[in-house]
């Protein structure tokens, strides 16, 4: 795909993830047992042949920027293009962060004109889908329009917060300014674009508004002719804790929606390297996935596991999502809980218990620890409850 | 500070003696503990001594091995200067040719060290399972100012005659050594790991190369030698954890003891990481009907049927109602329903059909390779289909790529099922009928 900048907007602070994005950027929150957010779009870029790829970083960019490292576990560590993390920086005659997606893309414009590019693809850092990109610019570049937008069908009998499209003859008809609540069946825009740099050079002298949505919108307003392209398989944006809590638990039916082990269309994370699961003799472990370096001697039921963690015996783990080496004490309990990584969860602790709400919120039923919080033995925490992210400097004074 | 280290590591044995497992891979490419390849033991203990200029010299079916290593980046093995080589015989100038032996192929490629700044060079084997810091071996080796430093470990007596024994005085000097001796003086086996100096191997090659009477291997030629003209050779006894792996037995056993509560070796050790080829694969996957028991299982695979004391590889699918009792499943083997596998060796992409049952236990040795396949496994290669409804025996070989119709019915203990498909002296061992039976399908 010459000619083609992949841009994935990073800087974001994900509210809605709440303490697993405390301290991380939300495209670096793990996901699916072994991967974050940010290895979907860049194994899609690496599988769609796009080797020039930039991140506009700006919140708690530490852990992505660890994660990818030099992309190389994308093969995006090249001689020629390869992955670029853009973050604000200041200069002599200016220092201020950037105000929303649109700004940061057009702050970084001059980086891209440099390249010999002809057009960006852009993108959310944390959105979970797997697409070959070339069908969208090859979509984009036969339409002959200076934008394109990418929009799916909401599944039948959900709702979703979105900006509503209007498509026609694979145009853009009418795209709402802001989100509001699209029902099943019916058209929703996706935060994934095409611009030619010619476009974005004109756009970057006029009052810019915040999102991208907003500017495509006053474009097709302005009789813009704006390519849609339509994305047909899974798509996710775990844009808050119950999103995030269902899009994982997806993943544990039996033919799961997002297919993770397709040969042909890898998903590629930053290598731990993690010996196999090790199953003990009292395991019982059912409707989960279990990542390699888990050493499992408990209960485990329709849960997720990353790397490393411990379940000692007589713990029980149920309906929960727990990050890389945490260690579940013997003869704990925990249900509908999302645990961050490296907490230390005392022996008969019980997290998440208490009777269900009256009404069935997603959000308050989901309980969550924060990174590297130390649960003394027999440490009680009602269904929904949370548990900040351990400070780093009282953990270390302990 | 030391100077860089510089290794050769030997991987183009036969590996005769772990029958099927070996007969289209390098032995150091038969995959271990899961999710591992013999040779990753090694290459991670180099990496992880800082040795970064490794020669892996290959000669026998050196093409999965080949692609295990590629350009060593799983090691961090790719750089610019040093890292990982294979290296291959080759033809072009009067002196390069097969390599007649582990001696000879270290002397075809000893040119490469010309441009190295190394005074020890180490002689590694990529046939063993061990985690060893070899600078520990390195400064032993530069104490004593010796020429040789043979690693040692101590086995039992009833293995002695398969290694190289050695006895040592108080220092750890050498004053005895035999190749397999039918009655050993000591239980110290040669590792087959050495450090000479550079001199010394050096001109103890170029002495050996020209010797007729040469087999051209370390133990049988060039170490006797070495000893015999009085040279300082020292043994170092390595205390930790080392199993060769070269039959199907000590395969097994090694694979299993991985299970026990506390493995013999360490696989989580975060300050030894045993690096391996890296596999996109996601976690593993637990069905609803999924009972997992002491097993280790790499991620890839996919379980809805019960595993029990198991090692299972990547890609490996157990579908609901299949049963694996003490077991090792490579590579994207997958087990139908009401299928049962005990006590079997399944090389990768086997496909065990519905209800058929692969249980070894006890009886009558192999037909074909009673010396290899007589401790009660059941064994099959590489890409075979076992029909549906079929039973197959203790010790019996299931040939790699055998097709449904190669079947003739259930296949008892000690029996083989050939591929006719594949020319009778293309395999390791004698093909009685295998022509015929060919002839007559065609």
């Amino acid at each position: 795909m010459r000619g083609t900048t992949a841009v994935f907007l990073a800087g974001g602070r994900g509210q809605g993830l709440g303490v697993l994005t405390e301290h991380r950027a939300p495209a670096a929150v793990p996901f699916g047992g072994k991967y974050r957010l940010i290895d979907f779009s860049l194994s899609n870029c690496n599988h769609s042949e796009i080797v020039e790829v930039a991140l506009l970083t700006q919140h708690a960019p530490t852990s992505l920027n660890e994660h990818v490292g030099s992309g190389r576990s994308w093969d995006l560590d090249r001689a020629q293009g390869g992955l670029r993390i853009l973050q604000p920086f200041a200069s002599r005659h200016r220092a201020r962060w950037t105000e929303g997606p649109a700004d940061a893309l057009l702050r970084n414009l001059s980086e891209f004109d440099e390249a010999g590019t002809e057009r960006l693809l852009v993108g959310s850092a944390e959105h979970v889908y797997l697409l070959d990109y070339s069908d969208l610019v090859t979509s984009h570049i036969e339409s002959e329009s200076p934008l394109s937008i990418t929009y799916n069908r909401v599944a039948q009998g959900s709702v979703r917060e979105a900006r509503r499209i209007e498509v026609h003859n694979g145009r853009v008809r009418q795209l709402g300014r802001n989100k509001e609540l699209v029902s099943g069946g019916e058209l929703a825009a996706i935060g994934l674009f095409v611009f030619e740099m010619d476009f974005l050079r004109s756009a970057a002298d006029a009052r810019t508004p915040r999102t991208l949505f907003e500017w495509v919108a006053a474009a097709v307003e302005r009789g813009v002719p704006v390519n849609a392209f339509e994305h047909e398989g899974f798509w996710a944006d775990p844009v808050d804790l119950p999103t995030y809590y269902r899009t994982s638990m997806s993943l544990l039916a039996s033919d799961p929606p997002l297919s993770l082990a397709d040969p042909l269309w890898t998903v590629e994370t930053h290598g731990e390297e993690r010996p196999p699961a090790r199953f003990l003799e009292s395991s019982r472990v059912k409707e989960s996935l279990v990542a390699g370096g888990c050493v499992v001697a408990g209960h485990v039921e329709r849960s997720i596991l990353f790397g490393g963690v411990v379940v000692e015996e007589g713990a029980r783990v149920v309906d929960s999502i727990v990050f890389q080496d945490v260690r579940v004490g013997a003869g704990a309990a925990l249900d509908h809980v999302i645990v961050d990584k490296s907490v230390d969860i005392g022996e008969s602790a019980l997290l998440g218990e208490g009777p269900w709400p009256v009404a069935v919120d997603e959000l308050a039923a989901l309980a969550v620890i924060g990174k590297e919080a130390r649960l003394p033995a027999r440490f009680r925490l009602a269904r929904g409850g949370v548990v900040p992210v351990a400070d780093r400097a009282m953990a270390a004074a302990r | 500070m030391s100077l860089p280290s510089y290794a050769f590591l030997l991987a183009g044995g036969v590996g005769a003696r772990l029958c099927l497992l070996s007969e289209k891979r390098a032995k150091p490419a038969v995959p271990f503990g899961a999710k591992y390849r013999i040779i990753d033991f090694t290459l991670s203990n180099c990496v992880n001594s800082g040795i970064f200029d490794v020669n892996v010299l290959t000669q026998y079916r050196p093409t999965s091995l080949n692609q295990h290593i590629g350009n060593g980046r799983a090691w961090d093995l790719d750089r610019t200067r040093g890292g990982v080589r294979l290296l291959g015989p080759y033809l072009g100038s009067p002196e390069n040719d097969w390599y007649r032996g582990t001696a000879d192929a270290v002397y075809q490629n000893l040119i490469h060290v010309r441009n190295r700044r190394a005074e020890d060079l180490l002689i590694l084997s990529g046939d063993h399972i061990y985690k060893m810091d070899y600078n520990a071996m390195l400064e032993f080796h530069r104490d004593r100012r010796a020429a040789v430093t043979i690693a040692v470990t101590l086995v039992p007596p009833e293995e002695t005659s398969q290694y190289g024994i050695l006895e040592l005085d108080s220092r750890g000097k050498v004053v005895g050594f035999e190749e397999k001796p039918a009655e050993a003086r000591s239980q110290l086996a040669s590792m087959g790991v050495y450090v000479f100096r550079r001199d010394v191997l050096w001109q103890a090659l170029e002495a050996d190369a020209e010797d007729e009477h040469s087999a051209h291997d370390f133990g049988r030629d060039v170490l006797p030698s070495l000893l015999a003209q009085g040279a300082d050779v020292y043994g170092y006894l390595f205390p930790q954890y080392w199993q060769d792996v070269g039959t199907i037995d000590a395969f097994y056993a090694a694979n299993l003891a991985l299970l026990a509560d506390r493995p013999p070796i360490d696989l989580s050790d975060p300050d030894w990481v045993i690096h391996t080829a890296i596999l996109d694969l996601p976690a593993v996957r637990l069905g609803n009907d999924a009972r997992v028991e002491r097993s280790l299982i790499a991620n890839g695979a996919r379980i809805d049927g019960r595993v029990v004391r198991s090692v299972i590889s990547p890609g490996v699918v157990v579908e609901s109602g299949a049963e694996i009792v003490d077991s090792i499943l490579m590579n994207d083997t997958r087990v139908l329903p009401g299928a049962r596998v005990e006590r079997a060796i399944l090389d990768k992409q086997v496909w065990v059909g519905q209800g058929a049952r692969v249980e070894g236990g006890s009886g009558p040795a192999n037909r074909v390779c009673p010396d290899h396949l007589h401790g009660g496994l059941a064994l099959v290669g590489k890409g075979a289909t076992i029909p549906d409804g079929i039973t197959v025996g203790a010790n019996a070989r299931i040939d790699p790529d055998v097709a449904p119709e190669d079947f003739e019915g259930d296949v008892g203990a000690g029996e083989v099922v050939w591929n006719p498909r594949v020319a009778p002296g293309a395999q390791s061992h004698g093909h009685p009928g295998g022509r015929e039976k060919a002839a007559l399908s065609r």
